[in-house]
Parts: structure tokens; sequence; C-alpha cells
């Protein structure tokens, strides 16, 4: 079974990524993918095109979904919330408002700018979570819950307010911005999400069991030999640089992080090591197909990735409502 | 004389200014098995959190083995303390032997994986408990008894040579009740736990502890402690002790309560209790 489950994974990922390589404006058949990724010439148009736009793209689209899921397995772990996601602690707002700052201020909407911009207001968002969570030297998860849903009101309403003083084309270029895109991916910084990302689930695999010992209480952690405060305020810190990075490099994605180890959830222990891995797997696999069909479903035109999601994660959360229902009544 | 596993001396325990625990001592040998009793906000739970380290106590000290705990590592100190504490709800799938499985944190560096004996460790605890055909279910889906069960074989594959239970069995069917508390004393370690139970209390402990208000009033073999006059003056309750001889000899107080409590004596107790504050 874990076999079985871990090989069919790994399939899906390497089918996937050739796939995604070879879908697109201009298709490219698998052989030619091959070529470009083995004995790259870069006088071929077409393999230019898949390294350097296609192939950073793919990877990036890969690294966002399976650091947003690590992220919300992480969240919804340390708060033993099913529902804590990252988008609930106000990082991606602090990232918006960032980035709505840099436009209207100084008018510049350069990607990297862009970037650095929502990831200083990302950590920004999150040093003041955490400031206010633990001013008291303990955090209580009800308060930290409730810290970063008012800081994510509270970032909302200064973006809507400098949105509101600024002109329509820097509306546009927000609007654009906030719906998440793969497009600015590029080999020059693709280390940067590349690291955390691996970060990330390292952290998460190496205490697993120290996360998993949360999940039946703190009292019940405390008696197996974990430290607690400190193990939460480490994956709190591991989970917001990995949203706010992504956030930085991609725009808002939402519901990956709610809805992948959900989905993961329902099929594998997730006290497991697979089920840790399975989760990052499935959150780059599901984010890599949402960047085929965002190129791909309408010609000449990309669609923004945080429509996708959304629309996706919407129906993904009635459908869950109504088999939960389904379950219970049998 | 066998020294004391277990040596609390003058422990006092404050929060939010309130009293908790005032000037607490009692020693536990190796082997024994000590019932905590007392009505509900006495102070057992609070007792127990000091032990395993949840809480501080402000004055005071506590040793295991002849050393103050607070000397001990985290993980040292969960090789020789574990606890079957009261339920939690968990929203997440866990199987249940993962849950068994989490006994082995202590045991574990951050990279190891579960080998082939810690496997079969998890497998003789879960089969001790009578649970070795529902491994591989969810841990949700278990009955509250069960839950229970599964929480003693984490606490076996924890290897503790002290297991401290908290209430274990307060939302349980008397048959659990009777199941649970009968396996941990099978277990042949020493186990402090707090009971609801009186009569389940006097049949199964080699000694009984009662607090009351935060203090320890009582501290002795059933018999010498579960007496009409201790029910009266700690749990306001009215009953006949009759001693019974247990299958293993010992006498063993059995507590009937009178059931005839009449309105008069709750405003009695009332207006008690206003004089106390």
């Amino acid at each position: 079974m874990r076999v079985a489950a871990s090989s069919v994974l790994v399939l899906a990922c390497l089918f996937s990524f050739i796939s995604a390589l070879s879908i697109g404006a201009i298709n490219v058949d698998f052989y030619d993918v091959w070529l470009a990724l083995w004995s790259y010439d870069n006088t071929q148009l077409t393999q230019k095109i898949i390294i350097e736009l296609r192939l950073p793209r793919t990877v990036l689209a890969f690294l966002a979904g399976a650091g947003l899921a690590t992220a919300g397995l992480i969240l919804q772990t340390v708060t033993r919330n099913p529902l804590a996601d990252p988008y609930l602690f106000g990082i991606s707002s602090g990232a918006s408002f960032g980035v709505v700052l840099l436009i209207t201020l100084f008018g510049m909407q350069s990607g990297l700018a862009m970037s650095g911009a929502a990831l200083l207001g990302s950590i920004c968002a999150m040093s003041l979570l955490l400031l206010i969570a633990y001013h008291k030297g303990t955090a209580q998860i009800e308060n930290m819950l409730l810290a970063g849903v008012a800081l994510s009101f509270l970032f909302n309403a200064f973006t809507s307010l400098l949105l509101y003083w600024s002109d329509p084309q820097a509306i546009t270029a927000i609007i654009f911005w906030s719906l998440g895109s793969f497009s600015r991916a590029d080999w020059a910084w693709i280390w940067l999400p590349s690291a955390v990302v691996i970060l990330g689930i390292l952290s998460v695999i190496c205490f697993r069991r120290h996360l998993n010992a949360l999940l039946l209480g703190d009292e019940s952690a405390v008696t197996l030999g974990v430290n607690v405060h400190k193990l939460r305020l480490g994956m709190l810190l591991v989970s917001s640089l990995l949203t706010a990075v992504l956030v930085a490099a991609c725009g808002g994605v939402g519901f990956v992080g709610l809805m992948i180890p959900h989905i993961v959830r329902f099929f594998i222990s997730q006290a497991r090591v697979l089920g840790m891995l399975a989760t990052a797997l499935s959150g780059g696999l599901f984010m890599l197909w949402v960047d085929v069909l965002a190129r791909s479903l309408i010609d000449n035109q990309e669609l923004p990735i945080g429509v996708i999601t959304a629309a996706i994660g919407s129906v993904f959360f009635l459908s869950l409502l109504m088999f939960k229902k389904r379950s219970t009544s049998i | 004389m066998v020294a004391a596993q277990v040596s609390i001396n003058n422990l006092s325990l404050v929060i939010h200014n309130k009293q908790i625990l005032s000037d607490i001592s009692f020693s536990v040998l190796p082997g024994q098995f000590i019932g905590l009793i007392g009505p509900n906000g006495a102070g057992k739970s609070s007792l127990l959190r000091c032990l395993y380290r949840y809480q501080t106590p402000q004055a005071g000290n506590i040793q295991i083995d002849e050393k103050e705990i607070s000397q001990f590592s985290r993980q040292t100190y969960a090789k020789k303390v574990a606890a079957v504490l009261q339920e939690i709800p968990s929203q997440f799938n866990l199987a249940v032997f993962d849950v068994v499985a989490m006994g082995l944190t202590p045991h574990k560096r951050l990279f190891s994986s579960v080998s082939l004996r810690d496997r079969q460790a998890i497998q003789e605890a879960l089969k001790k408990v009578g649970l070795a055909h529902k491994y591989q279910q969810p841990y949700e889906s278990l009955s509250g008894g069960e839950k229970q069960r599964v929480m003693i074989a984490r606490a076996i594959v924890q290897r503790p040579s002290l297991l401290l239970m908290d209430e274990p069995t307060s939302h349980l069917d008397v048959k659990y009740q009777i199941e649970i508390m009968a396996l941990a004393k099978s277990l042949g370690i020493t186990v402090i736990a707090s009971f609801h139970d009186l009569n389940l209390a006097s049949a199964l402990c080699d000694s009984i502890i009662v607090l009351n208000e935060g203090s320890l009033v009582a501290n002795g073999a059933p018999k010498n402690v579960v007496t009409t006059n201790m029910l009266l003056e700690v749990f306001g309750v009215k009953a006949e002790v009759i001693l019974q001889t247990s299958p293993h000899g010992a006498s063993v107080p059995y507590i009937r309560y009178q059931y005839q409590l009449t309105v008069m004596d709750l405003n009695d107790q009332a207006s008690r209790g206003r004089e106390c504050e």
C-alpha cells in the first residue's frame, strides 16, 4: 500500500512535469521536451521556450503548491484547527499591503521590486502576529487565530484605502498581482523559493513526532517530552516564511494550503512521513496543473491562478460538506 | 527500607493569585498504586500537572528517584514518567498504530524511523490492551473506552517507571472504568491516578490521598482513609462505609451513599459556602 502510493505519486509527478512542459501556446511533443532537458541546444526556438520559459514556470508552480500545502499542514497541526491556512494569519494581506504601498508611493511595477515589497509586507505582518500572540510569554492558540484574522482585516483596510486613492492603471496592476501568476518565474531567483520549500518540508519531516504529539493536546505533548512553546513558535516561523516567500514570488494563491492537507488526510494517516510527503507532492501537482489550465484554457490569454484555485477550492469544499453529511448519515 | 520513588515536599501552587495547592507532602514507594480523590476543584489535576511538569510550583519540591524533577531534561523525564489524560477530541485522521507510536517520541532522534523492534513493541502494547486487530483504524472512530486503552498502550511503549492518570475514566461506562484501571494496575509500575469513583479507588489502590481545597487531608490505606467522617467533611455526603474482604484477603471499604439529600441541605451548604468565602 505504501509502496504503491509512493510510486503512483512519483510517476504522476514525472508525467505531469513533462506534460506541463509540452502543453502551451505552442505544443511541443514529448520527444522534443526530452531533448531539451537532456541535450539543450539554445539555438532552437522550441527548446529555448521549454528551458527558458516553461521549465522555471513549472518548477515555480510546483514549489508554490508544495510549499503552501506544507505551510497549511503545519498551521493546521500547531493550531489543532483543520480550517487553519496560511491566509488566515494575515500574512498574505501584509504582502498585498506591501505591494500596494510600493505601487502607489513609488509608482514602481517591476516584478522584482513587487516581490521584495510583498516579502517585506508579509514579514511585517508575521512579526506583528508573533509579537501580539507571544507578548505574555506563552501563546494561546485561540488568541493567535483571532489576532491573525484581525491583522488580516487591518491590512486589508489599509490596502483598500490606498487603492481608493490610486489611479486606475495602478489598480489594474495590483489586482493582477493579487490574483497570482507564475509568469514572473525566472532562473535568476528561483533558488530562493526552492531553498525555503525544501527547508520547510525537511523541518516538518524532522519534527514529525513532535508535531503529531501536538494533535492530542498540549499537555499530552508535554508528557512526551515536547517543548510545546518552542516547537509552535518555530513551526509558525517556518510556515510564515514559506508563505511570505511564495506569496512574494507568485502573488495571492489561495486554497491550496487549506485544501490539499485535507484531501491527503482523508486517505493517509497524517502521522506518517508518507502522509507529509504526499501533502507536499500533491500540492505541487495540483498547482502545476492549475498553471497548465491557466496557460491553455483560453487562447492567447492567461487566466489568473487565484481565480482557478478559488473556483476549484470552493467546489471542493461544497462536495466535502455533502460527502461528510452522507458518510455520517449512514 | 525501600527508598521512595516519588517524594513531594511542601508543594504549593498559585495560579493567577489563587492558591491551588498548599503545602502538600507525601511519598510513593516503587510499584505502589496511589489513588487521588477529592471533590471538583480540590487540586487533583493541578497536582498531577506539577508531576508531569506542565505547571511549575512556586514553593516546595518534587523528587523522583531522589532527584529534583526540574533537573531532568525533557526527554529523560518523558522516559521516566508517562501520563494518560482526559480525552481530547481530535479532528485529524490518525491511525491507532500512529497514536501508540507517539510513545516512542522520547526514545527517538529527530530523523530516525520506526524500527522493527519498535514495531513489535507497539504491536505487543496493542495486544496487551486488546486492540491489536484495530491498529489500522482511525483513532477517532474508536469508542471512549478504546481510546483510553490506546493511550495506555502509548504509555506502555513509552516504557516509564511512573504512570500518571488524570481521571482517565470520567466519561466511561462502569465496565470500562474498571477495565482501564485494572489494566493500569496490571502493568506493575508505580501509578498515581485521580479517581471519580470512590468505590473503585478503594478497591484498587494500595494507598489513597484525599485532597480538599488544595490541601492534603488524609493519606493512607483505603480502609483507614475512606470513612463516614471523611465523606461527610470532604465530599459533603452522608454515607455508610462497610468493610468487605477482597478476593486477595485485604479489607476494602465499600461506600453506600444515602440519597435523602433534601433542598434544606442544599440551602444549608450554600450558606456554609458563603461563610467560607
